[in-house]
C-alpha cells in the first residue's frame, strides 16, 4: 500500500486500503472546509476526490482545455426538461472553487428565518454561529473587495450603470488575494491569486497528517448495519477514463459526503440510503447574459472576471445582477448567428461587455441517477420564475444603457439581434418559453436537504443523515431553499458548522 | 466523421470578411483532438450535430442536397438558418458544432491577434501524480 499522503491514479492491481477517523467525499467548498475543521480538531482525515489534482501551473488557458481538464463530464451535464440548460460544475481537487469567481457573500439573515419556519432548523443561534465561521473563513482566505487597479472597464461600467439607475450595487468581495485582473477566473487562476481550496485548505489537511486520494470517484458508502464505516471505489484515469485499482477507506468515526448537488444524492441512493426526500428540492440560479455594445473598446478580458454585483432585486422580484467576462473562444460560440454574419458580429468583440442576471428561482427539480454513471436533472422553470427570469434580462439591459451602451444584444430567440436604448422594453415583452434563452445553472441547491422532519428531509440541521449513524452531508445539497446569493460562503459555513458538531459529539462520547 | 465535423465547423465561421475564418486544417486537427480526448457523450453530440447540419438543407433551404454539396453562398445561408431554426431540437443539435467552432477559432493565436487578444499558452493537461 502506498504510504504517501497524496495518492493519485493507481493502475489495476495496485489497490489502496486506508484507515482514518473521517473520510470526506469531495474536495470543493464543503468537503475541504469540513475536512480542514476535522483535521484542526485532531482527527485523521482522508479526502476522496473524483478528479485529478491540478496546480495553477497545470491549469489550461483555453475554453477547450477548461472543458477537458476541469469540468465534470466535459460540461455536458445539463437539465432535462423543456429546455436543455448546462450545469456548471468542476471535477478536480478544489472542486468548483477552482473555476468560479470566488464570490464571497455571507448567508442573508432572512434565510435562517426561512429555514426555521419551513424546515424546523436554523434560527438566530445558527445564524450567529455561521456568521462567526464565515468571518473566520474570510480572514483565512483573504477575502477582499476587487482592488481598483484590477476592476477592468466592464466592472467600472456596470457600477456606473447601477449608480445611474439609483440601485444599490457594489464591487464584489471575493476570496482573492491581490487580484491581478487577468480575467481568467473561469479557467482557474494561473497566477494563484484566487483562493480555491486546492491551494490552502486541502494542503493544510495534508500538513496535519491527512490524506488525499485524487482521481478517486467513490462508488459506494460502506455500512455496518445503520452505521457508515467507510467508502469504496475504483481509480479513474483523468485523461482516458480507464478504470484503475480499487480503493477502500475505513472510517472509524464518520463519512462526510460533499460530492456536489448533482452527485451526493445519487451516491447516497446507490449506497442504499432510502428517503423520499433524496434527490428532491433541487434548486438553482438560472442565469443568462446580455451583451452591451459600447462606443469605446471595453476589452472585458482585462480586469476581474466578475467584479460588480447588485442585490437590489434579491427579495423582489428575486434576482442578482453581476458582471461576467467571457473569453473570445467562448463568445465566438455564444453570440447568435453563424457563417459570414457571425464573423461580422465578432468584429465588435472588443466593444462588448457582459452583464448577467441570476434568477432566484423557486421552481424545484429533481436529481436522479442517469445511465452509465451520469446524473439526470429534471428541471423546468415555471411561469412565475420565467417572469422573474425575463425581468432579470430587462434589468441587466437597463444597467447597460445607463452605463452608456449604444445598444444591447439580448441573445433571445424571437427578439432582434440588437436593441437600441429605446427598444429594450421589448425584452420585458419577450418570450416566457425557456427554450428561447441560452441559460446556464451555476449555483445549485438541494437534493439532500436538511430539515427536522425525516419524511421531508435527508439530513438534520447538523448534516446527519436521518436514520443512519456516522453519515453526514456537507455540501450545497443540504441547502433547502434558494439563497438568492452566491453559495460558496454558505456551503463553507455549513460544512464547518457540521464538522464542529461532529467533533463535539466525539468529545461528549469520550467523556461519557 | 472528422471531415463532416470539419465541414460543419468551417461553415459556421467562414473567412472572406475582415476577420480570418476557421481554416480546414485547424478544424480538422480540432475534430481529431476532440474526438480522441472528449467524453463519449460529448463526442457523440458533436457527431450528431455535424450530421444534423449536413442533412438539414432540405429544411432550411428546401434544397434536397447535403450541406457539403452546397455552393458557398447557399452554405452560408444554411448555416445562418439552421442555428436559428424554430425547431429547438435542430437548433440544439447544431449548437454543439457552433460552440466548438467558436472554441477552436477563438483559441487560435492568429485569430486572437486580429482582435488584440493575447495568444494563449499551451494547455499543459498535466496533474499531480504524487
Amino acid at each position: 500500500m502506498p504510504s504517501r499522503n497524496h495518492i493519485a491514479f493507481q493502475e489495476r492491481g495496485e489497490n489502496v486500503e486506508l484507515d482514518v477517523d473521517y473520510v470526506v467525499v469531495g474536495s470543493g467548498a464543503g468537503g475541504a472546509a469540513a475536512a480542514v475543521t476535522l483535521a484542526r480538531g485532531g482527527s485523521s482525515v482522508l479526502i476522496a476526490e473524483a478528479g485529478p489534482w491540478r496546480d495553477p501551473e497545470d491549469y489550461p488557458s483555453s475554453v477547450y482545455g477548461t472543458m477537458r481538464d476541469m469540468m465534470d463530464s466535459w460540461g455536458a451535464t445539463f437539465t432535462r426538461g423543456r429546455a436543455f440548460w448546462p450545469i456548471v460544475q468542476a471535477r478536480l481537487v478544489g472542486g468548483t472553487t477552482v473555476i468560479n469567481s470566488a464570490i464571497c457573500v455571507r448567508t442573508p439573515g432572512d434565510i435562517f428565518e426561512q429555514w426555521k419556519l419551513e424546515h424546523g432548523i436554523g434560527g438566530d443561534e445558527m445564524a450567529r454561529e455561521i456568521w462567526e465561521i464565515q468571518e473566520a473563513i474570510e480572514s483565512d482566505l483573504h477575502a477582499s473587495v476587487v482592488p481598483e487597479e484590477s476592476r477592468g472597464r466592464h466592472n467600472i461600467l456596470a457600477k456606473k450603470g447601477g449608480d445611474g439607475l439609483g440601485i444599490d450595487s457594489h464591487y464584489m468581495t471575493r476570496y482573492v488575494r491581490d487580484c491581478e485582473g487577468r480575467g481568467q477566473c473561469l479557467q482557474g487562476c494561473r497566477a494563484g491569486r484566487k483562493q480555491s481550496t486546492n491551494l490552502n485548505l486541502i494542503p493544510e489537511v495534508l500538513e496535519r497528517g491527512g490524506h488525499v486520494l485524487s482521481c478517486a470517484p467513490v462508488e459506494k458508502i460502506v455500512f455496518e448495519g445503520a452505521r457508515a464505516v467507510g467508502v469504496s471505489g475504483r481509480f479513474s484515469h483523468p485523461q482516458n477514463h480507464a478504470r484503475g485499482g480499487s480503493f477502500r477507506v475505513r472510517a472509524r468515526r464518520g463519512v462526510v459526503i460533499a460530492a456536489s448537488v448533482t452527485r451526493s444524492p445519487n451516491l447516497l441512493a446507490a449506497s442504499g440510503v432510502e428517503s423520499k426526500a433524496l434527490g428532491e428540492k433541487f434548486r438553482a440560479h438560472p442565469g443568462a447574459p446580455i451583451f452591451g455594445s459600447y462606443e469605446d473598446p471595453v476589452d472585458m478580458s482585462r480586469g476581474a472576471t466578475q467584479g460588480w454585483a447588485s442585490m437590489a432585486y434579491r427579495t423582489e422580484p428575486g434576482l442578482k445582477l453581476e458582471t461576467l467576462s467571457l473569453p473570445l473562444d467562448m463568445v465566438a460560440g455564444r453570440l447568435p448567428g453563424a457563417g459570414a454574419l457571425l464573423m461580422e458580429r465578432l468584429e465588435e468583440f472588443r466593444h462588448l461587455a457582459i452583464f448577467v442576471q441570476a434568477t432566484r428561482a423557486e421552481t424545484a427539480g429533481r436529481v436522479r441517477p442517469g445511465a452509465l454513471g451520469r446524473t439526470n436533472v429534471r428541471y423546468t422553470l415555471d411561469t412565475k420564475d420565467m417572469h422573474r427570469f425575463r425581468e432579470g434580462m430587462y434589468r441587466v439591459a437597463q444597467v447597460h444603457i445607463e452605463a452608456g451602451a449604444r445598444s444591447v444584444l439580448p441573445c433571445i430567440t424571437g427578439l432582434p439581434y440588437r436593441l437600441g436604448p429605446d427598444e429594450i422594453h421589448l425584452i420585458n415583452e419577450g418570450p416566457l418559453d425557456p427554450r428561447a434563452y441560452v441559460a446556464i445553472l451555476s449555483h445549485l441547491f438541494g437534493g439532500c436537504v436538511m430539515g427536522a422532519d425525516p419524511a421531508r428531509s435527508v439530513c438534520d440541521g447538523n448534516g446527519r443523515v436521518h436514520g443512519r449513524t456516522g453519515l453526514y452531508v456537507a455540501d450545497g445539497s443540504v441547502i433547502p431553499t434558494n439563497l438568492g446569493v452566491n453559495p460558496q460562503s454558505t456551503i463553507m459555513g455549513l460544512a464547518v458548522f457540521f464538522a464542529q458538531r461532529m467533533l463535539d459529539d466525539e468529545t461528549s462520547a469520550n467523556a461519557a | 466523421m472528422n471531415w463532416l465535423i470539419r465541414h460543419a465547423m468551417c461553415a459556421m465561421m467562414p473567412g472572406g470578411g475582415t476577420l480570418p475564418g476557421l481554416t480546414a486544417e485547424e478544424a480538422h486537427a480540432y475534430a481529431q483532438r476532440v474526438r480522441a480526448e472528449s467524453d463519449w457523450l460529448y463526442s457523440l453530440g458533436l457527431c450528431l450535430g455535424a450530421v444534423m447540419f449536413a442533412i438539414t438543407p432540405i429544411i432550411t433551404l428546401l434544397i434536397p442536397l447535403p450541406s457539403f454539396l452546397l455552393p458557398a453562398r447557399l452554405l452560408d445561408r444554411h448555416a445562418e438558418r439552421v442555428v436559428g431554426h424554430r425547431s429547438y431540437l435542430i437548433k440544439q443539435a447544431v449548437f454543439l458544432v457552433r460552440l466548438n467552432a467558436g472554441m477552436c477559432w477563438g483559441a487560435s493565436a492568429h485569430n486572437r491577434s486580429a482582435l488584440a487578444q493575447p495568444a494563449y499558452p499551451d494547455d499543459p493537461g498535466t496533474y499531480r501524480t504524487d
